[in-house]
Parts: structure tokens; sequence; C-alpha cells
């Protein structure tokens, strides 16, 4: 291994400087409000972790319950991504294959605030899904359910996000070496199992790159949960909001940040783990 | 293609300046607000002072439904504040009653409502005191809005008339009335402060003070009713949410805000059938301010756009005829100017009687926060 | 080979192809509908009316759709080049030279994900109004290239770390410097992620809104603050409408970037 490198350095050094100005300088500010009780005492602000034990105390079940929701539609985009990226590269149907890649992308191009929207309008008791399901004769009108609640909130994260993963994982499995996956197609193997054995684990690395920025992605969705569901428990950006908009409450609002980000971070860091096991040159 | 990306980069750098270029001057206007109430500033207001002020091109910015919207305009203000801008570029804005106290409080903005006619035509408790906080001086209300129970008639043959009866009706029909938490926008965070003034005894103390913390000792019942309520009814994502349900025909009724329910039945979303009810003992309403920053840009094409925005014709053609709202300056001043039709469909559902007895006002901040914080303490947990 | 044999080897794929289909259009109906309703509410399970009126309030003159509209575009564009120029030598230098601490580096671009945005918005605006900034394209550009850089650097990360470094060395070995080497091999072979970044981020800016309101209005205004505000109240067509509009762009940039691509590929396949 050779001692760091000046020309890295300096590569990433544009990069890092404008996250420094517009964020870190900025955050910097917020994160002293994250530890900040305002006017305690005497009228000064003091230091303390009042705004933690303030989020803790009423949003522990929200803080959990992203955590949930956002883990189940990861775990979900991740196999998604991967059965459209496999059919891409493994599919033996041509009409189907050029079929499935003109269709999996449009979700990609729709915000998730009108995606929001129109999952709102799409999964309501009296929906269109379930109004064209009971005009075709499969669902009984009177036993019509409404889809709005954590399973709306997954359905839509997975419906936006899973073309995002696709797209990356299905690059990445068109440039791989055929001959592996010829020669365990010819020594009999299914093509789940060439998929599963041979072509995921050469994609492994960045079907997680794309799982990971899916994941804060997710994490940082105020839209979805907001038009989705109603119900508590909520989600903890809606709780962030709420604290901003009725409070002006920006200490708790980014304590939950604080708490929101270092949850990224952990997920992040299975990734980088590996990564730094394997290790640059 | 770089030729092109060349002249776009051009085209757009042209158009960056050429605001400082061109000899017209640009008032700013932000509203809080519905889509409506931008469309009214960009197609109405606006084209109307334009013409009476040649050189001046009135420029819009929504910015967003409900308190957020709110929220926004005073962070941007506050932002130019800290920064210590000589000029803001703001000059009017449109702002909930709560937040024209928190911008009054900060010292965000100008008073001017001695210095233009208008001013004297203004006599409703509102415009001197919003929440708690004295903003006389300060602000005009723009229109009047208020929460009611939006009902089908389809689906509920006898109203409910107050909380009381409300509560029973929910016991018999589980799940059909809606509404949106404290979380989901203010028509929700109404319907709580009602129940509070309805399930207490604190209601004149809440709506003018003084503070007391220890108040909210006696609310337990009131409380523990409503968590008991909220097992029988649909919780709704948002103000928007609740009349999407309703257009769905998922719920019968749900409490909306009287101006957005109006638009939702303009704009084709709500069937004309259905009905609003101001339930008893009362629900909060609350006005829209006219508001211009400490340091606009242009303090005098201010003061006579909201001149122009505030005077009887304007109210009577711009917010009671065109959108079936409240009007924010006093309805004596205004009647002259409007066809009787109009003034008998205002008060269609609502009566000028029912306005008069249960149209309340929020409670003061402080009580407005200790109300929040003990929701979602005690119903929400 | 049968008609039936055959029928039974095309048959689950199809029925596979239909449903993802419903899946994938079903939610979009919806919009479909809404951007052309004039009147629909309970019990009508379709509209009762239907119409163009709405996209007649969208684009009439004093609305400035088309004008935000352009500049979204114009937004989007200099992002995503500022955001490539940034990306492409911190990603190459992350997945392939020595760093100090590189996965805290890494990790640092996820932060402005992670956190509540407004509160950093309004330090940023405050700067931004001491330095002029605000209310320029450049600010916004700025602010969006900060989110699109979550995606473009762990991406182009990814992108070169992927490339086979037995490919980098045999033309080091062939005598081609490392200057040589990264532009046509390395760069080349990481073309693909790094435009799929791109795509990413002229999406996201495309889509932007709380950030252009804090750095840009009242001057600078695009079409997705018109969209937000619609939504977040529910009225569904002006929602709809310009959501539609904003497809035209993003489709066409996705458009533009595969036939550069092929084109590229093509070209090395040439020589």
């Amino acid at each position: 291994m050779r001692s760091p490198s000046l020309i890295g350095l300096l590569l990433v050094t544009p990069a890092l400087l404008l996250l420094a100005a517009l964020f870190v300088y900025p955050l910097g500010f917020s994160l002293v409000s994250a530890f900040t009780v305002e006017g305690a005492g005497d009228g000064g602000d003091r230091f303390g972790l009042f705004n933690f034990v303030n989020a803790y105390e009423l949003y522990a079940t929200d803080i959990a319950f992203t955590v949930l929701i956002v883990g189940l539609s990861t775990a979900l985009i991740g196999i998604f991504a991967v059965a459209i990226g496999g059919y891409l590269t493994l599919g033996e149907v041509g009409f189907a294959v050029a079929l499935l890649r003109w269709l999996y992308r449009w979700p990609l191009f729709i915000p998730f605030i009108v995606a929001a929207q129109c999952m709102r309008t799409f999964l309501a008791k009296n929906g269109l899904m379930n109004n064209a399901l009971s005009a075709a004769g499969l669902l009984e009108p009177l036993s019509a359910q409404s889809f709005l609640d954590w399973r709306g909130i997954v359905i839509t994260f997975v419906w936006k996000q899973t073309p995002f993963v696709a797209l990356l994982v299905a690059g990445a499995m068109a440039s791989i070496d055929r001959s592996t996956i010829e020669a365990a197609r010819n020594l009999g193997a299914s093509r789940l199992r060439a998929l599963i054995e041979i072509v995921v684990p050469q994609v492994h690395a960045i079907l997680v790159v794309g799982l990971v920025l899916s994941f804060v992605t997710m994490m940082s969705v105020l839209s979805v949960p907001m038009m989705i569901s109603g119900n508590t428990p909520t989600m903890m950006t809606v709780d962030m909001a709420f604290r901003i908009n009725a409070y002006g409450d920006y200490g708790t609002a980014n304590a939950l940040g604080f708490i929101s980000y270092l949850l990224t971070g952990a997920v992040a860091w299975i990734y980088l783990r590996r990564g730094v096991r394997e290790g640059p040159p | 293609m770089k030729k092109l990306f060349l002249a776009g980069a051009a085209l757009v750098a042209g158009a960056a300046m050429a605001p400082a270029m061109a000899q017209d001057v640009v008032l700013n206007v932000a509203t809080a607000g519905s889509e409506n109430m931008v469309d009214y500033v960009i197609d109405y207001l606006g084209p109307m002072f334009e013409e009476t002020h040649p050189g001046v091109r009135v420029n819009v910015v929504g910015t967003g439904p409900g308190d957020a919207g709110s929220q926004a305009i005073f962070e941007k203000l506050s932002a130019q504040s800290a920064a210590g801008a000589a000029a803001w570029d703001i000059d009017v804005a449109v702002v909930h009653q709560k937040m024209g106290g928190n911008l009054v409080r900060e010292g965000l903005l100008a008073s001017y409502r001695d210095q233009v006619e208008t001013g004297a035509l203004v006599t409703s408790a509102a415009a001197d005191n919003a929440l708690g906080t004295d903003v006389s001086g300060y602000v005009i209300p723009m229109f009047h809005s208020q929460t009611a129970i939006a009902y089908n008639p389809l689906l509920v043959a006898d109203a409910p008339a107050t909380y009381a009866d409300l509560v029973e009706w929910t016991t018999a029909h589980p799940r059909q009335f809606g509404y949106n938490g404290i979380k989901g926008g203010m028509s929700g965070v109404s319907f709580y402060m009602g129940w509070l003034y309805a399930m207490t005894d604190d209601a004149g103390q809440m709506m003018a003070g003084p503070y007391d913390a220890s108040v909210a000792e006696g609310w337990s019942d009131a409380l523990d009713g409503l968590k008991a309520f909220n097992e029988n009814v649909t919780f709704t994502p948002g103000n928007a949410g609740t009349l999407d349900m309703l257009n769905r025909g998922e719920i019968a009724m749900g409490p909306v805000w009287v101006d957005m329910f109006y638009t939702w039945q303009a704009d084709g979303r709500l069937s004309p059938d259905l009905k609003l009810k101001l339930i008893g003992p009362g629900m909060p309403g609350q006005p829209m301010y006219y508001v211009t920053p400490a340091k606009a840009t242009n303090p005098d094409l201010a003061r006579e756009f909201i001149e122009l925005a505030t005077s009887p014709q304007v109210q009577a053609e711009g917010i009671v005829q065109r959108f079936n709202w409240y009007p924010g300056i006093d309805a004596s001043h205004i009647e002259d100017f409007m066809s009787p039709d109009a003034w008998a469909k205002l008060f269609a559902d609502v009566t000028p009687e029912d306005l008069a007895a249960n149209g309340k006002t929020f409670p003061i901040a402080e009580f407005f926060d200790l109300a929040l914080e003990n929701y979602e303490r005690h119903v929400a947990q | 080979m049968t008609a039936l044999a055959r029928l039974s080897r095309v048959l689950p794929s199809t029925v596979l192809i239909v449903l993802l289909a419903l899946v994938i259009f079903g939610p979009l109906t919806n919009l479909l509908i809404w951007s052309v309703t004039e009147r629909w509410y309970f019990p009508h399970k379709l509209p009762l009316e239907w119409g163009f009126s709405f996209w007649e309030r969208v684009f009439r003159p004093r609305g400035n759709a088309m004008e935000s509209l352009i500049t979204s575009i114009w937004i989007a564009v200099f992002t995503v080049f500022a955001c490539l120029a940034l990306s492409v030598p911190a990603g190459y230098a992350l997945a392939r030279l020595k760093l100090p601490a590189r996965a805290l580096i890494m990790l640092a671009f996820l932060m402005p994900q992670a956190f509540p945005s407004v509160p950093i918005y309004i330090n940023v605006a405050r700067i931004f109004y001491t330095l002029q900034l605000n209310g320029t394209i450049a600010g916004v550009v700025l602010v969006h290239t900060l989110h699109g850089l979550v995606y473009s650097v762990w991406i182009a990360t990814a992108a070169f770390a992927a490339v086979d470094r037995s490919l980098e060395e045999a033309a080091r070995n062939m005598g081609a410097g490392p200057l040589r080497t990264f532009a046509t091999i390395t760069l080349p072979l990481a073309t693909p992620g790094i435009m799929a970044s791109a795509i990413f981020v002229f999406l996201e800016s495309l889509d932007e809104f709380t950030g252009t309101y804090f750095v840009g209005t009242p001057d600078v205004t695009t079409l997705p603050l018109l969209m937000f505000r619609a939504s977040m109240e529910g009225n569904y067509q002006i929602a709809s409408i310009t959501a539609l509009i904003l497809l035209i762009p993003s489709i066409a940039f996705m458009l533009v970037v595969e036939r550069f691509l092929r084109a590229d590929v093509l070209a090395k396949v040439g020589t």
C-alpha cells in the first residue's frame, strides 16, 4: 500500500468543499440547536440532551415504525430490482424482454409527491383499483378495503424506487461476462440459480449502493407518509415537519434529523465496511 | 449539441439579468394558502394594480397551503433579516393569523394600517389581536376563514348540531366521521381546539388569556374522551385528505376549511350537494392577513397594493362573489357593492347567527402549543 | 416446435408482463384521468365531465408555466454538469486511490439527504443573501448540485470500482500514461454508470422545490413549485398536468443520454 495519495485528496476536494460550504457549515447552526435548550435558566441557552429526550419520549414509536417501513421497502426493492435486472439479462422470450425494458422505468419519472397523489386515489377504499376490480367482478364491493396505511407507504416506496435500483443493476448486469452464465446454463443450472449464484454476486456492489441510496431517500421523503396515511404511528419526517410548522421547534426537529442520519449511517456502514476490507490499492 | 447548450446558457443568463435591466419595477407578493389564492393575485389583483400603476409588474410567489406556507414566508424573511440585507425581496405577504403574531413579535413587519385609507374599514378583534399578540397597525385581514363540518346529505340524514351529538353519531356510525389528527394541517387542529372548548370549562380563558399552564391539569376527561372518540373515526391524511375522502365517499363527514371546501366544489372535486354545518358550542376560524415586511423593497407600492386589495369593491367582487369567502373588512362596508344573491349564497349553509354564536378564535399562542403538546402526549400515544 | 409448446413457453412471460404493466400503469391511469377531469366525485366511479379547462388554466399567459418550465430544465442541465464535474474526479479518487478516512468521506456525502432540509436551507439562504446569490440561477444550481452529489458521488465511485483493473494494467504495461489510461480505458468503461447517475441528478433537480423556494424565489420560479402547491392542497387536476409536463423533459433527457451512450459504444467498436 502506498501512502495517502495527494492527487486523490486533490480530486475529492472540490466536492468536499461544496459539501462543507453548503451543508456542513449551515448544519452547524442546526446541530447546535439540536443540543441546545432554548432560554433555559436565566434567559440564556445551555447545552443539553433535552431535545433528544423529547424526541424519544414523543416519537420512539414513530422512529421504530420508520425503520420497519423503510427496511421492509428496501428489502422488497432489492428483490424486485434483481428480478427485473435478471429477466432483462437472462430472459429468453424476446418480445417480453423488450417490453419489460420499456415498461419498468416509468415510475422513475414521477416525483414522490405525485406518486403519493396517484397512490392515494388508486389504493383507497373507493379508489380506482377497487373500483376496477369490482367492475371486473373480482371483488365484492362490500369487502373492499383501503390500503392507505403502512401498506400504502410501502407500496408507494417500492413502486417509485424499484426502477431506480433496477436501472443501476440492469446496467451492471449487462456488462458482466456472459460466458460464465452460459457455462452454468450448459451445465444444467436453472435461470434462477444462474441469477442467484453467478449474476448477483458480480453486481453485488452496485446493488448495495442502489439500496443504500434508496434507504436514505425514503428516510427523507415527507410527502408520501403525509399524503398516504393519516394514522399514528407515522414516519419521522412528518414529526420533523410538525415540530417546525406547529411550534417553530427546530431543536427537536434536528434531534430527529440526527437520529435519522445515525440510522442511515449505520446502514451505509455495512456497505463501506466491506469496501474497506477489500480496500483500494 | 454544444452550440445548443451555449445558446441556452446565454438565454438563461439573459433571463436572469432581465429584471435588472428592464425598466419595470417588480412588486413581489408572497402568498400562503391554496392555488386559488395564488391565482386570485395573479389573475385578478395583479392586472388591476398594473393598470393603475404603469411600469409596475406584480410577481406572485405561492408558498404552499396551510401553516407550512406561512412558516415558509416567515423563514424567508428571517433569513434576510439575519443576513442584514438592506432591502428584502418580498413586498407584500399573505399569512395565517398565528404567523402574523410571530412576525410582529420578531420585528419582521412594518406598521402600515394608519397609512392606508382602508385601514379604518376594519374593526374586528382579529385585526388587532393575533392569538394573544397585539398586531394592531401591522395587519389587515384579506378574508376570514372558518372551519366547519362538511357532510354528505346522501349519507347523513340528520347532521349533528353539537360536539356532544357528534360523539353520539360516531358511536352509531363508526368510521364514517374522519379528521386529520393534529399533524396533518389546521382543520384537524381546529376540530381538536373546538373539542377542548366543548369538553372543558376553559374556552374563555384559552381564547383571551391569561396563560396558565396548570389549566391543562383539568383536561384529562376531555382528552380521555377524545381518545375514545378517536377509536370510532377514520384518520385522514391532511386537510386535503379529509376532502379527498369526502370526494370518494369513504367518509360521510369531516371538519374542513370553508374556503377550501368551496374551492373543491368549484373545481369539480366535491359534489355540489355536500353541505356545511358549524357545530356548537363552536369551532375556530382565522383570518388571513395582508402584511408588508419591515424592509420591503417597495414600501409605498406595497401599501397601495394592500389598499386596493382591501377596498370595499375588491372585497365584494373578488373575495365574496368570486370565492364565496367571508370578507376581511367589516361586512357592513361591502354589502352595497354586492348582489343580494351573492350575499345569500355566502350564508347559505352557515347563517350569520351561526357564525356569531359558533365562530370562535383559536386559543392564544401559549395555550395553542400547550393543547397540541397534550394531544401528542395523551391522545396520540 | 408445435404451436402449443410455443404457447407454453411464451405464456408465463406474457402473464407476468401484463401484471407488471397493470401495477405500473394502474396508478398512472389516475394521473391521466385527473388531468382531463372537469367534475368527478362520489358516488360516480368515473368523471362526470371531461375537458381541458385546467390545461388552459395552467397555460394561461399570466401563469408563466412555460417560462418556469424552461428555467427548470436549464437549472437541471447545469446541475448535471456541475455534479459530473465534481463527482467524476471524486468518484475516481474514492474508488482507485488511497485516501485517509475514505469511509467517512463516503458517509459525509449521504448527509444532505438525511437531515431535515428546511433548517439547512434557512441558513443557506442567509449566506446567499449576504453573497447576493439569492434569486439567481447559479444559487439554485448550487443547492441542487449539493443534493445531486449524494447520487453522483456514490454511483460514480461504484462505477469506477467495477472497472476491471487488469485492463488498466495492460494499458499501463503497453506504455500509456496514467491520464491516457484514464481517458481511454477507465472513463469509457465507467461511463454507463456515470450516465445513469446523470439521469438521477437531472430528475432530482427537475422535481426539487424546497431549495428552489428558499434560494430562488421570488426572482427564479420553477414548475415544481406549482406542482408542489397543487399536490399539497389536493388540486389533482393541476398537480397531474404539471407532472405530465415535467415528464417530457425527463424522458427526453433519458433518451438523449441513451443515444449518446450507444453512439459512444459504437465508436469504440469502430476504432
